[in-house]
C-alpha cells in the first residue's frame, strides 16, 4: 500500500499545483488578499506530498521492493546501500521525481526567504513556479511514473548501470538539478514582473540573489560532474564537450551573463530588456537540456530515455515556456525601454562586453551541439563535432573576457577616463609584463601555457591592486565585493589548471610485465602484478603499482578492472592526488603471461580545474548573502 | 481499492492544513511602494558612500541622485483596496476539488490490476491462478508486452508449450529486441523440438547475441546451439567468454562449467 500512497501523493501534488495556479490568481485579480496569500500554504502542502513520494520511492529501493518496476529495473539485493539510495535518481523516472522535488524545494525557499518582497509580486512568483511544477508533475505522472507495479515481482532486481555505482551519482545530479531548476526562480521573477507590468526596482533587486544561488549550484554541479568523469571513466579527461555536458554548460553561460547584466540593471537601471531576455533564455536552455537527455535524440552515459512521447511532451512544454515568455516580453517591452545613459568607457560597457562574449560563446556551443543532431534528423548524414571545434572556437572568445574581468572592476559606473585608469594601473601592467617574460625564460616556452600564466598573473595582480585600493581608502569589504574577487580568482585558477594539464600532461598506454618499471615525468611506476578481487556486487582484478620519486616510494596505486553481474566491464582508476599534480593509473586487458595493458597519466595542476570551479561557486554564494539583500524595509 | 481510507486521510489532512490558513491568512509582506522606497533609499546611501570614498565625483553623484528620484517617482503607485472573503465557501471548494480531482486522476493513472500485496505475502498465487489473472488482464490490455512475456513464462511452467510459444510470438511482435524474451521464446521452441536448437530457435539466439554480445545467457545458449551443430570449438569459445564475464558467485556458473567440461571431454575423445 505504501507504493500506492507514494503514487497518490504525486497526484495530490499535481492537484495542489492546479489550486496554486487558480486560487491565488483569483485573489490577486479580485484584490482578495486572504485568497492570494494562500499561495504559500499551497506551496508547502504541495512540497510536503512531493517529499513523501520521494521518501517512499527511496524506501522501496532500500527495502528491495521489486514489485515496483523502476526498483526492479535499477537495483538488486547486492547493491551497496549508498548506491541503492542514489539509484533513486539513476534512471529517467526517479531523476524526474528528483527534478520535481528540487523545484519544490526552490519554491518553498522562495516562499520562506522573501519577506522583503511585496506580497503581490511574491504571490505571482509562486503561481508561476506552481505552473512550472504542474508541467513537470504532469510529465512525471502521465509518461514517467516511478511507482508502476509489476504483476509478478521478480525475486531479484536488475543492475544499476555500473558507471553510476559511484559516490558521484549521490552528489552530481542533485547539485546540477539545484542549478538547472534554480534558474526557474529568476525566470518566475521576470515573468511575474512582466505580467504585472510593474518593472520596477524591486524585481531587479530581488532577482539577483536567487540568480546567484542557482548559478552557484549549477557551477558546483558541473564541477562535480567533471571531477566524476575524470576519475570514473578511466582515461583522465575532465571535459569531453559531450552534447549533454554542453546542455548543462549553455544555461551556465547564459546565467553568467544574467548575473552580470542584473548587476547593471540593479545598480544603474540599464540593460533591463536584455536582463529579461537572459532570464528567459537561461531557463529555456535548462529545459532544452532536459529535452536532450530525456527525448532519446542523444545516446550517452547521461541520457535516460528513448521514448519519443516523453521527448514530444518536453518539446511542447519548451515551446509553451519560450513562446509564452516571448509573447509577454513583446507585449510589455515598451515598459522596459527606460534606460540610463553611459559613456563608452564605463563599468556598464565592461559588463556589456562580458555579456556579448558570453552570448557569442553560447551560440558557438549551441551550434556545435545541435548542428549534428539537425543534420541527422533531416537525414543529411552523420557528422561529429568534438573538442577540436569547441577548443578552436570557444577559447579565443573567452580570452578577451578574462582580460576584461580584471580591468573593469577599476572602471567607474557611467563614465570614466583612460588617463585615470592608466595612471592607476600602469605600474601594475609593467610588473605583469615582466613576470610573463620571466615565465617565458624560467618555466616554459609553450605558447598556450604562457597565455594561461599571463592571464593568471593578470587577474591575480589586478585583484591584489583592487584589495590594496580598498584598504587604502578604508572602504568596506561587502560580501558582494568579496564574492566578485573570489569568483574572478577562481576563473584565473581554472584557466591555468585547464591549460597546464591539457598542454603539459603526459599519457602512456603501455604493456607492463610483472616487475617492469616505466618512467613518466620523473616518476618510476613499478608494476607488481594483478590479483583477483571480489567485493559486494562485482568481481574482477586489482592491480598493484608502486610509484617512486628517485629512491623514495611516494604512492601505492591499486587500479581495478571490475565485472558486474550484467557482465559489463568497468575500469576503476587509482590516483595519487595533489595540488601540483595527479598520478593516474588504469589497467586495461590481460595480455598473457602476467602482462597487462596499463594506462599511466601525469596530470599537472589538474586539481586547479575543480578548485577554480568551487571558488567561482563560493564567490557567487558570498555575493548572494550581501548585506543589501537583508536590509529590512520599513513602511 | 482507489477509495482507500489512507487516500481519504491524505485529502482530509491537506484540507485541514489549508483551512487553517484560510481562517488565519499568512501575514502580508510590505507593499510595492514601501519596497521601492526602501531600495532606492538604500541606493542613495550607497551613492553617498561612493562619493565620500572618492569612487565617484560630485557631478556624477548629482546625476545619479536625480536618476534615483525620477526612477522612484515613476515606480510609485496607489494601492488597491482589499476585499474580504468567506473562508467556508472557499474551504468547501478546496475540499471538493481536491477530493474529486485527485481520485479522478488517480483512477485514470492507477494500474488496472494492482496485486493485493498483503494477500500476496501470505498466500502466493498458484501458477494457474497467475495465468488466469494474466489472461483476464490481457483481454483489456492486449498489447502489454510484459504481461504477454510473463504469460508465456507461466505457460512454460505449467507445461503448455504450444500456448507459451503463441504468447511469446505475440510479445515478439510488440518488441522483437528484448533479449530475455528472445531466449525464453527460443527455449520454448526448442522444448517442442526435443530440446534441439535449430531453425527459428537458433535464429532467435543469434539475434539475442547480436543485440548484446556480452549477455551471459545469450552466450550460454549460443554455446548450446554450437554444440548441437557439433561445433565444439565454437561452444567452448562462447562458454569460456560467459565464464570470464561472470562473477565467481554467480548461481549459473556451475551449469556452464559442467557443460564446458563435458564438451572438453568430448573433444579429447
Amino acid at each position: 500500500m505504501l507504493i500506492e500512497i507514494g503514487h497518490f501523493s504525486l497526484v495530490l501534488a499535481l492537484i495542489f499545483s492546479v489550486l496554486l495556479m487558480v486560487l491565488p490568481s483569483i485573489g490577486l485579480y479580485q484584490n482578495k488578499s486572504s485568497l492570494a496569500q494562500l499561495s504559500k500554504p499551497l506551496v508547502w502542502v504541495q512540497g510536503f506530498w512531493i517529499t513523501i513520494s520521494f521518501i517512499i520511492l527511496m524506501s522501496a529501493f532500500l527495502t528491495n521492493d521489486f514489485s515496483v518496476k523502476y526498483v526492479a529495473d535499477n537495483s538488486n539485493t547486492q547493491l551497496p546501500i549508498l548506491f541503492k539510495a542514489s539509484a533513486v535518481w539513476g534512471a529517467h523516472e526517479g531523476s524526474l521525481l528528483l527534478w520535481v522535488l528540487v523545484l519544490s524545494i526552490w519554491t518553498i525557499a522562495v516562499s520562506l526567504f522573501s519577506k522583503r518582497i511585496p506580497s503581490d509580486l511574491l504571490n505571482l512568483i509562486l503561481i508561476i513556479l506552481g505552473a512550472i511544477s504542474f508541467g513537470f508533475l504532469l510529465f512525471l505522472l502521465f509518461t514517467s511514473n516511478p511507482f508502476e507495479r509489476l504483476l509478478i515481482p521478480p525475486l531479484e532486481g536488475r543492475e544499476l548501470n555500473p558507471l553510476l555505482q559511484d559516490f558521484g551519482l549521490a552528489v552530481h545530479p542533485p547539485m546540477l538539478y539545484m542549478g538547472y531548476v534554480g534558474l526557474a526562480v529568476p525566470f518566475a521573477f521576470v515573468l511575474a514582473a512582466l505580467i504585472r507590468g510593474q518593472l520596477d526596482s524591486t524585481w531587479l533587486r530581488w532577482t539577483r540573489p536567487w540568480a546567484l544561488v542557482s548559478w552557484a549550484f549549477l557551477t558546483v554541479g558541473i564541477t562535480l560532474g567533471s571531477w566524476w568523469a575524470y576519475y570514473e571513466l578511466g582515461w583522465g579527461g575532465w571535459w569531453f564537450w559531450d552534447p549533454v555536458e554542453n546542455a548543462s554548460f549553455m544555461p551556465w553561460l547564459v546565467a553568467t551573463a544574467l548575473i552580470h547584466s542584473l548587476s547593471v540593471s540593479e545598480k544603474r537601471g540599464a540593460f533591463r530588456q536584455w536582463t529579461v531576455l537572459l532570464a528567459i533564455g537561461g531557463f529555456s536552455l535548462s529545459l532544452l537540456g532536459a529535452f536532450l537527455v530525456r527525448s532519446g535524440v542523444l545516446t550517452s552515459v547521461h541520457t535516460f530515455a528513448t521514448d519519443p512521447t516523453r521527448g514530444l511532451f518536453i518539446l511542447l512544454f519548451l515551446f509553451i515556456v519560450i513562446g509564452g515568455s516571448l509573447v509577454l516580453f513583446t507585449w510589455r517591452s515598451h515598459l522596459l525601454q527606460k534606460s540610463n545613459q553611459f559613456s563608452l568607457l564605463s563599468r556598464e560597457t565592461g559588463l556589456l562586453i562580458n555579456n556579448i562574449l558570453l552570448i557569442t560563446a553560447l551560440f558557438t556551443v549551441l551550434l556545435g551541439t545541435l548542428y549534428p543532431l539537425i543534420l541527422d534528423t533531416l537525414n543529411l548524414g552523420k557528422i561529429s563535432v568534438g573538442a577540436p571545434y569547441f577548443n578552436a572556437v570557444f577559447v579565443p572568445i573567452m580570452i578577451p573576457g578574462v582580460i576584461a574581468l580584471a580591468i573593469f572592476p577599476f572602471v567607474r559606473w557611467k563614465k570614466d577616463s583612460v588617463s585615470r585608469l592608466t595612471s592607476l594601473l600602469r605600474f601594475n601592467w609593467i610588473g605583469i609584463s615582466f613576470l610573463i617574460l620571466l615565465a617565458r625564460f624560467l618555466i616554459t616556452n609553450n605558447i598556450y601555457v604562457l597565455i594561461a600564466i599571463g592571464l593568471f598573473i593578470w587577474v591575480t595582480f589586478h585583484v591584489i591592486i583592487l584589495l590594496a585600493k580598498r584598504i587604502r581608502t578604508k572602504s568596506k569589504f561587502s560580501f558582494a565585493f568579496i564574492g566578485m574577487i573570489v569568483a574572478h580568482l577562481g576563473i584565473a585558477v581554472f584557466v591555468l589548471g585547464a591549460t597546464v594539464t591539457t598542454q603539459l600532461g603526459i599519457e602512456k598506454d603501455i604493456k607492463m610485465d610483472v616487475g617492469e618499471s616505466q618512467n613518466i615525468a620523473g616518476y618510476d611506476f613499478v608494476f607488481n602484478g594483478v590479483k583477483p578481487h571480489t567485493k559486494d556486487n562485482y568481481s574482477g582484478f586489482i592491480g598493484d603499482i608502486s610509484v617512486y620519486s628517485g629512491a623514495n616510494k611516494i604512492a601505492q596505486l591499486a587500479p581495478e578492472k571490475r565485472y558486474y553481474q550484467s557482465g559489463m566491464p568497468m575500469t576503476e582508476a587509482s590516483i595519487d592526488p595533489s595540488l601540483a599534480r595527479d598520478l593516474y593509473v588504469a589497467i586495461g586487458e590481460e595480455l598473457g603471461g602476467g602482462a597487462w595493458s596499463v594506462r599511466i597519466y601525469y596530470k599537472p595542476l589538474v586539481r586547479w580545474i575543480w578548485l577554480g570551479g568551487l571558488m567561482i561557486a563560493l564567490g557567487a554564494f558570498f555575493a548572494a548573502i550581501d548585506r543589501r539583500y537583508f536590509v529590512r524595509a520599513k513602511s | 481499492m482507489i477509495l482507500s481510507w489512507q487516500f481519504i486521510l491524505m485529502i482530509v489532512l491537506s484540507s485541514l492544513f489549508l483551512a487553517w490558513f484560510l481562517y488565519r491568512p499568512v501575514k502580508s509582506n510590505l507593499s510595492d511602494d514601501d519596497s521601492n522606497i526602501a531600495i532606492n533609499k538604500q541606493r542613495q546611501v550607497e551613492l553617498e558612500l561612493d562619493l565620500s570614498q572618492g569612487h565617484i565625483e560630485s557631478a556624477q553623484y548629482q546625476e545619479a541622485e536625480s536618476e534615483i528620484i525620477s526612477t522612484l517617482a515613476s515606480e510609485l503607485s496607489s494601492p488597491a483596496k482589499n476585499i474580504t472573503i468567506e473562508p467556508l465557501k472557499w474551504l468547501i471548494l478546496i475540499v471538493l476539488s481536491t477530493g474529486i480531482l485527485s481520485l479522478l486522476v488517480y483512477s485514470q493513472l492507477a494500474p488496472k490490476i494492482i496485486p493485493n500485496t498483503d494477500a500476496a505475502l501470505t498466500e502466493p498465487m498458484s501458477m494457474s491462478e497467475s495465468i488466469e489473472k494474466l489472461q483476464d488482464y490481457l483481454i483489456e490490455n492486449p498489447n502489454d508486452f510484459q504481461a504477454l512475456k510473463m504469460l508465456g513464462l507461466a505457460q512454460v511452467g505449467t507445461g503448455n508449450i504450444d500456448e507459451s510459444i503463441q504468447s511469446f510470438e505475440e510479445a515478439f511482435v510488440i518488441n522483437p529486441n528484448d533479449i530475455d524474451l528472445l531466449l525464453q521464446y527460443a527455449s520454448a521452441i526448442a522444448a517442442n523440438q526435443d530440446g534441439m536448437f535449430y531453425g527459428k530457435s537458433k535464429t532467435l539466439i543469434e539475434k539475442a547475441l547480436s543485440l548484446d554480445p556480452q549477455s551471459i545467457q545469450a552466450l550460454y545458449f549460443a554455446g548450446i546451439v554450437s554444440a548441437h551443430q557439433s561445433d565444439l570449438d565454437g561452444a567452448i569459445g562462447y562458454w569460456q567468454k560467459a565464464l570470464y564475464l561472470m562473477p565467481d558467485n554467480h548461481p549459473d556458473r556451475n551449469i556452464i562449467e559442467e557443460a564446458l567440461s563435458t564438451v572438453l571431454n568430448l573433444q579429447v575423445k
